[in-house]
C-alpha cells in the first residue's frame, strides 16, 4: 500500500511575466516545463491545470453571480494547480521549493489533499462534537 | 474548476446542522459524479505552508483555520460552458452559510506559453 500522500501546490500571483522580455518569459517558460517534466518522471506529479484568467464568483447567502472577478493582475489571484504525491507535508514543499517561477513573484500553497471527501473537516469537527461532553456545549 | 472559499462557516452551526449540510454537499458530489459532470473533488486539510520570495526562502505557516479567503476544497467540472459552470455553483450547499464559489476555467494552454505566443506574434510585426 502507498504511504504517499496527496498535497495541492496552488500557484498564486499572476501576470507576474508581463514585465517581462520575450527572452525571459522563454526561458523560464522552459525552465517551468524541465521542472514539470521531471516530476512526472519521478511520478511525483498526478494532474495540473493552468487557469483561464476569467471566471465567476458566486457571493455567499446572496448567491450573486460576480462575472468580472479581478483574476487577472492580482496578487491573490490562483494562476494554477498541481496536485503532487509526497511522503510528507516537508517533502511536498521541497518540491514545491524547485518551482522556477518563485525567484519572480509566484507564491506556492501548499496543501495536503484529504483522502476523500467523507474524511472531510467539516465531519471530523462532527466527531469531536460528538465526543465532547454535552456540558461542553452548554 | 470550483474553489471553495471559506473555512469558518461551520462554526456557529449545531451538530445537526453540520451533519445536514455535510450530507447534502456529499450528495450534491455524488450526483455530479454520477451524471459525468464532475471528475474529481476534494477538501483540503486545515494546514499547510506558503512558500514565496527568492529562491523560495520564506516558508510560512497560513492563516488555513478560520478565514473566509482560505480555500476549502475544490471540484473539477467538465462542462461546456462557464454558465454551465456557476449554474452548478449556485447549488452549493455551503452558500447560505458563509462559503463563496470561484469559478475558473482551466487553461486551454498554460497562459504563461499564450503570453509568449502573443509576445512573439507582436515581434513579427
Amino acid at each position: 500500500m502507498s504511504t504517499k500522500n496527496e498535497y495541492m501546490l496552488l500557484f498564486v500571483g499572476n501576470e507576474w511575466y508581463n514585465e517581462l522580455s520575450h527572452a525571459e518569459i522563454k526561458k523560464i517558460a522552459d525552465q517551468a516545463k524541465t521542472w514539470l517534466d521531471g516530476l512526472m518522471e519521478r511520478g511525483c506529479a498526478k494532474i495540473g491545470h493552468g487557469l483561464a484568467r476569467d471566471g465567476a464568483r458566486v457571493a455567499a447567502k446572496t448567491g450573486r453571480v460576480i462575472t468580472d472577478g479581478p483574476f487577472a493582475e492580482t496578487k491573490e489571484a490562483i494562476g494554477g494547480y498541481l496536485i503532487v504525491e509526497a511522503g510528507s507535508l516537508e517533502e511536498a514543499i521541497a518540491i514545491a521549493k524547485t518551482n522556477p517561477t518563485i525567484p519572480y513573484g509566484t507564491t506556492i500553497e501548499i496543501r495536503p489533499v484529504n483522502r476523500g471527501i467523507e474524511d472531510c473537516p467539516l465531519y471530523r469537527r462532527l466527531q469531536e462534537l460528538e465526543q465532547e461532553p454535552a456540558t461542553a456545549q452548554a | 474548476m470550483l474553489i471553495f472559499r471559506g473555512t469558518d462557516w461551520y462554526k456557529g452551526l449545531s451538530a445537526e446542522e453540520m451533519q445536514q449540510v455535510g450530507d447534502q454537499w456529499m450528495a450534491w458530489f455524488k450526483g455530479l459524479m454520477a451524471s459525468g459532470q464532475a471528475v474529481a473533488g476534494n477538501p483540503l486539510e486545515r494546514e499547510g505552508k506558503i512558500i514565496s520570495g527568492k529562491n523560495g526562502r520564506v516558508v510560512s505557516d497560513g492563516p488555513f483555520a478560520e478565514s473566509k479567503e482560505t480555500i476549502g476544497g475544490y471540484f473539477l467540472l467538465k462542462v461546456n460552458t462557464l454558465d454551465d459552470a456557476v449554474a452548478i455553483a449556485q447549488q452549493c450547499p455551503g452558500l447560505p452559510y458563509g462559503i463563496r464559489v470561484e469559478v475558473r476555467p482551466v487553461a486551454g494552454e498554460c497562459p504563461l506559453v499564450e503570453q509568449l505566443r502573443g509576445e512573439a506574434q507582436l515581434a513579427e510585426r
